[in-house]
């Protein structure tokens, strides 16, 4: 599947990673206890942070461990802990509905992998050199962010702002009168 | 002065606006102000325009393109000719007296508001037919006037009577409508243009755009066409029928709509597409043949009527009679002066029914009333004026306009038409009394405290009557030798004359006189001293020929027989088809769709997460057949 | 030497599991960290054709600044959402969300 790849640093580091990741996300699958599952949800977010590293897109990487790793996973775990934080997925009968997303998942994989692998599509050689070489990476984005994206980016704090209020709103206990 | 003329009808449709705005809780005293002024400066203009059409003829059409439709044209505008300039001016002088009586006549309806609006409604319509250049603007107002007269008859619309009046004043006239549409369109097909004067030059050089027909032959067909839509609006027979129905509406309406204008309007088209039908002497015959049977059928029927209203209605219809025939005898002078003094001697009339039915508490039969001269003296005076006109007793209006249109009618040769018309004459003149005795002298015959109630009405009443009778005797002078016939010349403006004119012969006015005079002459003798006795008369001998005119010659029942009752049969059958075949497909699909969707709707389940997945798989699919199709990634 | 198929392959993996998740977890709050989970590989396709496609620029980063951004805000409307669920229904069954059905 990978073969003639030469064994580096990077492509050791690499496989550690990806291998962290996968597993991080199937133990979201097994686990039994919600508690559990949003723990390693957090693996999952740090694993992608390293990925992130490795892709040179250093802010990213920083991003992600704040935002996801930190901000977004302890969220969740209020949300568990004010709602049935100690339920466990009870075990039920086995029914068609698993086995079909199951397939679903399985058969949308086999197509991407498919399409990626074995479609003969000529993916670009990725190149020693980095595009961003010699580059400060947070000095980039904030370049194109203000000048090219200047505009998503205060819709994007337009939204942000609805939703913030809209949480707000809807989480807000109704007043009973 | 003339350019203004589209300022008429805008002054009703302003006043019409104004009253739908102020809604139907409006103030009576605010709504009569607003119509009767707009109405009153509608009239002023119109007698503006009258002096300057006087003075210099005549005008061009003012047109504007309205829209195109492919490469034709179509133009809106207005244009000012004497004849129109005439009947704007009776309009509007009629209609502001009407609105005026109204006030008194409408007090404390409780639509009285809306009745203000229909009429405005009425006046801009009416006023809008009039000054059309073309014909399809002709045909816009004609069905608009229609559907006032439907509303209006329809007033009181609670009463079954009246609302059955209304469906058949609509359904009769539409039958004329329709047969005036394809004429129109006829025209509009042969000669590319709905203008009057673009249509009178191809009538005139017979040059059409059409070869299924001759041209001699195709003009007469549309000019009968373009007649039977006249038939209908202006009640000749055998579509007469709904006039006297339509006296169900307020008496207002009934002088306004059914007396003055709106019933004018059809010889006012033949009138004024006279080329047409001057170029096809068939239709002219056929028209002279039409109106003679209607003016003494109505008369006939008039004579037996006990309706104060109906009467009168019957002798519109018989007037309407002698102008159609005149037109078909092309006396086009005397049909469109008997026209105007037709317009104001029976507005008078009405109104003075609509005065007498108002002091006896809406009663309207004449075998309940008598005497009442003594309780209301101007209302009778005003009444006696408009049947000495309406009988043609010289000087009043009628008189003039009658004797010209008998001379015509003999003076064309048709003897048999003329006398038509003498007898129809004497009937009027007979039948107008009758109604004048049996209400005016004699005892009362109704319940006696309402004959001590009744009393002259305001001056709302009173003076619109004491106008209209005015008019109603000198109006007969403006085309009597002793003007030396300024009508006629007025209304051929100047230029050559239209149809036919003849010089006055004496011996046949005096004629015309003495018939008139020996038909009421006989209802004093009925009515007054009762020196013949009418009941010994109506149940002896004559009993057949009193049964006949009673039930106005069966024609109600004859179409009830010949034409509703097949075409209801028609409408079951038609009814039992859409209900059971059209309805039955119809509902096929529904309960088929049904049923499906009872077995279908449990794929709705609610689960989120299913739907996710059936789209999922869904998806899946889709790429597979695009893949497979195109045969991998392209 | 890293290539560009072991990147998209790690996305691809990630974002099955993630639909997996998102398809079969019956408590919602999972089912919406599966749903991030699924962003998380998308994040990562992008970057890697930031990094390593034709035509590499920053604008592949700036992409992914905006979609955690959206993703932020979409976990807290949908955390606020369970909130209220949870208060008014007792529950944070996905499952038990039904209402709308025949």
């Amino acid at each position: 599947m990978f073969s003639g790849l030469a064994i580096t640093g990077q492509t050791v580091a690499f496989f550690v990673i990806a291998l962290f990741v996968i597993a991080c996300g199937v133990m979201l699958l097994s686990m039994k206890k919600v508690i559990y599952m949003a723990l390693s949800i957090g693996g999952v977010f740090i694993g992608c942070a390293a990925v992130y590293l490795m892709l040179e897109a250093e802010f990213l990487a920083f991003i992600q461990v704040l935002l996801y790793a930190g901000a977004i996973t302890i969220m969740m775990l209020f949300a568990i802990m004010l709602t049935k934080h100690d339920e466990i997925e009870k075990p039920e009968p086995i029914t068609a509905h698993p086995v079909w997303a199951a397939i679903g998942a399985a058969g949308f994989g086999l197509v991407i992998l498919w399409v990626v692998k074995f479609s003969g599509i000529k993916w670009p050689q990725a190149t020693p050199d980095s595009p961003f070489q010699g580059q400060d990476n947070v000095k980039l984005i904030g370049e194109a962010l203000f000048n090219q994206y200047v505009i998503p980016f205060e819709l994007v704090s337009v939204v942000l702002i609805v939703a913030l209020v809209g949480a707000i709103t809807l989480a807000n206990k109704e007043e009973k009168n | 002065m003339v350019q203004n003329a589209w300022l008429i009808p805008l002054f009703p449709l302003v006043a019409y606006l104004l009253l739908f705005v102020l809604g139907r809780r409006a103030q009576e005293g605010i709504v009569t102000a607003i119509s009767v002024l707009a109405a009153l400066a509608g009239f002023i203009v119109s007698l503006l325009i009258l002096s300057d059409v006087h003075a210099n003829g005549a005008s061009a059409p003012y047109v504007f393109h309205w829209l195109t439709v492919g490469q034709n044209t179509l133009s809106m505008g207005f244009e000012v000719t004497p004849l129109n300039a005439m009947m704007l001016t009776v309009v509007t002088f009629i209609s502001t007296l009407v609105l005026l009586f109204s006030k008194g006549y409408l007090h404390g309806d409780a639509r009285y508001s809306v009745f203000y609006q229909y009429l405005n409604l009425f006046i801009f319509s009416m006023l809008g037919l009039v000054i059309s250049p073309n014909l399809l603007q002709v045909y816009i107002f004609w069905e608009l006037v229609g559907l006032c007269s439907f509303l209006l008859v329809g007033f009181w619309y609670f009463k079954p009577e009246a609302a059955a009046a209304a469906k058949k004043a609509f359904i009769v006239t539409r039958i004329g409508d329709v047969g005036l549409f394809i004429g129109i369109v006829l025209i509009y097909v042969a000669t590319g243009t709905f203008e009057y004067s673009g249509v009178f030059e191809a009538f005139e050089a017979k040059k059409f755009a059409i070869d299924w027909i001759t041209p001699d032959h195709f003009i007469t067909l549309v000019a009968i066409l373009m007649f039977i839509g006249a038939m209908g609006k202006s009640a000749q027979f055998p579509l007469h029928t709904w006039l006297p129905d339509a006296m169900e509406g307020p008496t207002p309406v009934s002088a306004l709509i059914h007396a003055a204008t709106m019933v004018a309007a059809g010889v006012y088209l033949v009138a004024r597409a006279f080329p047409i039908f001057e170029a096809s002497p068939d239709a002219l015959t056929v028209i002279g043949i039409i109106g003679g049977i209607t003016a003494i059928f109505a008369a006939l029927i008039g004579l037996t009527q006990n309706d104060i209203k109906r009467v009168v209605a019957y002798s519109t219809v018989s007037q309407l009679g002698y102008m159609v025939m005149a037109l078909g005898v092309s006396a086009y002078a005397a049909s469109t002066f008997h026209l105007m003094t037709h317009a104001f001697f029976k507005a008078l009339l009405f109104l003075a029914a609509g005065s007498v039915i108002h002091a006896i508490h809406h009663n309207q039969d004449i075998r309940f009333m008598g005497g009442l001269w003594k309780k209301l003296p101007l209302t009778g005076w005003t009444f006696l004026i408009g049947a000495l006109a309406l009988s043609g007793i010289p000087p009043f209006a009628g008189f003039w306009s009658k004797d010209e249109i008998l001379l015509g009618a003999l003076k064309s040769g048709n003897t048999t038409l003329f006398v038509l018309g003498l007898i129809a004459a004497f009937c009027t003149a007979f039948y107008i009394f009758r109604v004048f005795f049996m209400t005016f002298t004699g005892e009362f015959r109704g319940e006696k405290e309402v004959y001590e109630h009744a009393h002259e009405s305001g001056s709302v009443m009173t003076i619109p009557l004491v106008l209209l009778s005015i008019m109603a005797i000198v109006a007969g002078l403006l085309n009597s030798p002793l003007t030396d016939h300024a009508f006629e010349h007025f209304i051929f403006g100047g230029g050559e004359e239209i149809g036919k004119v003849y010089d006055t012969e004496w011996w046949l006015a005096g004629l015309a006189t003495v018939v008139a005079l020996a038909g009421i002459g006989l209802s004093y003798l009925m009515y007054k001293s009762k020196s013949i006795n009418p009941e010994a008369l109506a149940n002896g001998p004559l009993r057949p020929f009193y049964q006949l005119s009673l039930n106005k010659f069966y024609v109600d029942e004859l179409y009830h027989v010949a034409i509703v009752k097949p075409v209801v049969w028609i409408g079951h059958i038609l009814n039992f088809i859409d209900k059971w075949v059209v309805d039955g497909i119809v509902h096929l699909f529904g309960e088929g769709t049904y049923i499906g969707s009872l077995g279908l709707k449990y794929s709705q389940n609610g689960q989120v997460q299913t739907y996710g997945l059936v789209t999922l798989i869904g998806a899946l699919l889709l790429i597979g057949a695009a893949m497979y199709a195109v045969g991998g990634v392209k | 030497m890293l290539s560009v198929e072991q990147f998209l392959t790690l996305g691809a993996i990630l974002f099955c599991i993630g639909l997996f998740g998102a398809l079969t977890k019956r408590n919602i709050i999972i089912v919406l960290v599966s749903i991030e989970l699924m962003l998380n590989a998308v994040n990562i396709n992008l970057l890697t054709f930031a990094r390593f496609g034709l035509m590499p620029s920053i604008n592949g980063q700036i992409f992914t600044l905006f979609t955690m951004t959206i993703a932020a805000a979409e976990l807290a409307v949908g955390l606020a959402v369970l909130i209220s669920l949870y208060r008014n229904r007792n529950t944070s069954d996905v499952r038990d969300q039904d209402l709308m059905k025949w």
